[in-house]
């Protein structure tokens, strides 16, 4: 490994990496925003929404992403959508995740037990109060360790946006690579990377539930 | 003198698809007075207790609540989420199964419903959960999540959190039954309490020691139908009906051994 | 405006770019199921090493992206003196991958038998071999079948990213296609179709193994 090309293509690869990081960050709260959407709109919305939206989900879910991407970058314009790379880049995240947390979000609700649902309407909770004080909670905790693991997963699905020239760390280690010749190289330092990045982005997660379920598990 | 009752169950018929699980109940619960209601299981004694809070909707007839009936304006007609919620904070429900919410101490839990329902301010909503766990002595187990606590200190809690709301009601669906046998006494003790100041009160049990000494009348169901309503010593002492007799035989049975 | 026409004449090219992409998931699994065998085999055994070569077998392959691996393998295969076509090269990279979950999803079978079982053919004095071929074996496929199905669908879809190394599958089929009739839309809407096709039958069979194994 040559370690003057990474000191002459280093401010590159770390606005590359910043813009992974940031890529990453808005699109997977975005998707876990809708997708907390959807998850209550199946809950608590009428027939029609419910099927509307699990059509939604399975078409999301059976398609690959890079296509979702091509039909958002390219042809979005067609019909009006035009989007630079990054904005897409997000949307497209943000829409590609949506199903997978709404799917989480709709077990952990069905994991919080009725009983004490039927406590809080029972004092005469409003509907609500009941989502925000018992819900919400509840549900977020039985769904953390899911919710953690496929924001996991997106980290390396960014790297899919380098495809449609979002200058993610891929996209500028390509560049690198492309004018060094140094393919090998470069996807190599490239795997090291993602594979420390995982893991520790994996424990951090494990120690937040750790931390978030301790008062949770009996200890009587 | 007539007394009005508290709750007022007229021709109530309650169906799961095409199972009847409730067959023309009528059944008066005077005020101040302690209602058990007693039967085998799947004899539909804790849906009738779960739809005198309309947990459970009912079909036809009418469950009046001092005079005010539950879950419709009118017959046929549901009322308003907002008309139900404010009946429902007059009764107070304690369930089989404790339903504390997890993720607040037990002092959280008894405060959660005075401020989300009854919009006080936080500093009185938890003197006033504090007052009420000291009555259910649990006053020094107060900042201790439901996790730690045993079966039975949860259900003191539980019902702590129902007459926190100062209910006119209080409706008890097996509130022993999940609990381990030396905790059973504790819970029961809580509730003879109550009775004794007066509280009126529908409880569900299997406990037939606590209906017999604590009730003032026995109501005994079977397959969805109210077989007998009357005073505990007629009910479990001198029962007409003879499924009353057999359900009174296994019960003496299983518990002599 | 949108062309039905070229919506609708994009699928002849493109279902016939298909077939590479279930060449490419189909091989990558059978590779997967086998390496995952292998690797589960060794995350199991007594052998300290063995399982440490498993553990981190399946944490770098699940690590990093499968899009990152595939041009590493690319790349990697010729200076190793390994000349393969690109299809070769794209079949092994998926199949490694698919290997790490696999190795998982029987892992986790394996796990949820009940210990009962083996403690109860142990009672009657069946050797350890027959403990695996009659007893944990058999139930564990069986138990596995519909997650294999779900790591089938994730392959179909990630094959897509093959098209970078020049494999005409569907995903590439459609850029060319997109390139020539200068109607991305419609031909990506076409590609998406293919997909989700694919894939709702696959999954439908999932659902139908599901349903057999849980009677």
């Amino acid at each position: 490994m040559d370690f003057g090309v990474l000191q002459q293509y280093g401010p590159l690869l770390l606005r590359g990496f910043a813009t992974t990081v940031f890529c990453w960050l808005v699109g997977t709260l975005l998707g876990m925003a809708l997708g907390l959407l959807i998850a209550l709109a199946q809950r608590y919305g009428g027939r029609p929404l419910r099927w509307i939206l699990q059509a939604y989900i399975e078409v999301i879910r059976g398609t690959p992403f890079l296509v979702q991407l091509f039909v958002l970058y390219y042809g979005g314009p067609l019909i009006g959508l035009r989007l630079d790379a990054v904005p897409a880049g997000l949307l497209g995240l943000t829409i590609y995740g949506s199903p997978y947390f709404a799917e989480i979000f709709r077990s952990g609700f069905t994991a919080v037990p009725v009983g004490q649902i039927e406590a809080a309407r029972a004092i005469g909770m409003a509907e609500p109060v009941v989502i925000r004080r018992i819900l919400l909670p509840l549900g977020l905790v039985s769904a953390l360790p899911a919710l953690v693991n496929f924001s996991i997963i997106l980290t390396k699905e960014t790297v899919i946006l380098s495809i449609i020239t979002v200058p993610e760390l891929m996209y500028q280690v390509s560049r690198m690579s492309t004018e060094t010749f140094r393919y090998l190289e470069a996807n190599l330092v490239l795997a090291l990377f993602f594979w420390g990045l995982v893991e520790a982005i994996s424990r951090l997660g494990r120690r937040l539930e750790r931390r978030i379920t301790k008062h949770l598990v009996e200890r009587v | 003198m007539v007394q009005a009752s508290a709750v007022e169950i007229r021709k109530v018929n309650k169906f799961y698809g095409p199972f009847q699980a409730l067959k023309d109940i009528d059944l008066s619960i005077p005020p101040g007075k302690v209602t058990c209601l007693i039967g085998p299981s799947g004899s539909g004694k804790s849906t009738l207790l779960r739809c005198i809070n309309f947990l459970e909707p009912y079909e036809s007839g009418k469950i009046l609540i001092d005079g005010q009936m539950i879950g419709y304006d009118a017959p046929g007609k549901p009322m308003s989420g907002r008309r139900l919620r404010d009946m429902r904070r007059s009764i107070g429900m304690v369930f089989q199964q404790f339903n504390l919410w997890p993720h607040m101490t037990a002092q959280q839990n008894v405060a959660e419903g005075l401020i989300r329902v009854r919009g006080l301010r936080k500093p009185d909503a938890e003197e006033r959960a504090a007052e009420a766990l000291r009555k259910v002595g649990m006053a020094d187990k107060m900042g201790n999540h439901p996790a730690r606590l045993s079966g039975g200190q949860q259900q003191r809690v539980a019902i702590a959190r129902a007459i926190a709301m100062e209910p006119r009601l209080m409706l008890f669906d097996e509130p022993t039954s999940a609990l381990d046998p030396e905790l059973v006494g504790e819970v029961l003790g809580v509730m003879k309490t109550l009775a004794s100041e007066g509280m009126t009160m529908v409880v569900v049990t299997h406990e037939m020691g606590f209906a017999a000494h604590v009730a003032d009348q026995v109501a005994f169901l079977e397959g969805g139908e109210l077989v007998a309503v009357d005073t505990p010593s007629t009910i479990l002492h001198h029962p007409r009906d003879a499924r009353i007799r057999a359900f009174l035989r296994t019960y003496h049975e299983r518990n002599a051994f | 405006m949108f062309s039905i026409q070229t919506f609708i004449d994009s699928f002849g090219p493109l279902l016939w770019a298909a077939r590479y992409t279930l060449l490419v998931s189909g091989l990558g699994i059978a590779l997967g199921l086998v390496l995952g065998a292998a690797i589960c085999a060794a995350a199991l055994s007594r052998n300290a090493w063995l399982r440490k070569f498993a553990a981190i077998w399946v944490s770098f392959l699940r690590g990093v992206p499968l899009l990152v691996q595939l041009l590493l393998l690319y790349y990697l295969l010729p200076v190793v003196g390994i000349n393969v076509p690109a299809i070769a090269a794209a079949v092994i990279s998926v199949g490694i991958c698919a290997s790490a979950y696999i190795s998982e999803i029987w892992r986790g079978a394996i796990a949820a038998l009940p210990p009962g079982q083996t403690e109860a053919a142990e009672a009657i004095g069946m050797s350890s071999g027959d403990i695996w071929t009659r007893i944990i074996l058999p139930q564990a496929v069986v138990m596995s079948l519909p997650a294999l199905i779900n790591e089938l669908i994730l392959l179909v879809k990630a094959s897509s990213l093959v098209s970078v190394v020049g494999i005409l599958e569907i995903t590439r089929a459609s850029q060319a296609q997109a390139a020539t009739t200068f109607r991305p839309l419609e031909v990506y809407l076409a590609a998406a179709c293919i997909y989700l096709v694919i894939n709702l039958c696959l999954a439908a069979i999932g659902r139908w193994l599901e349903h057999r194994a849980a009677v």
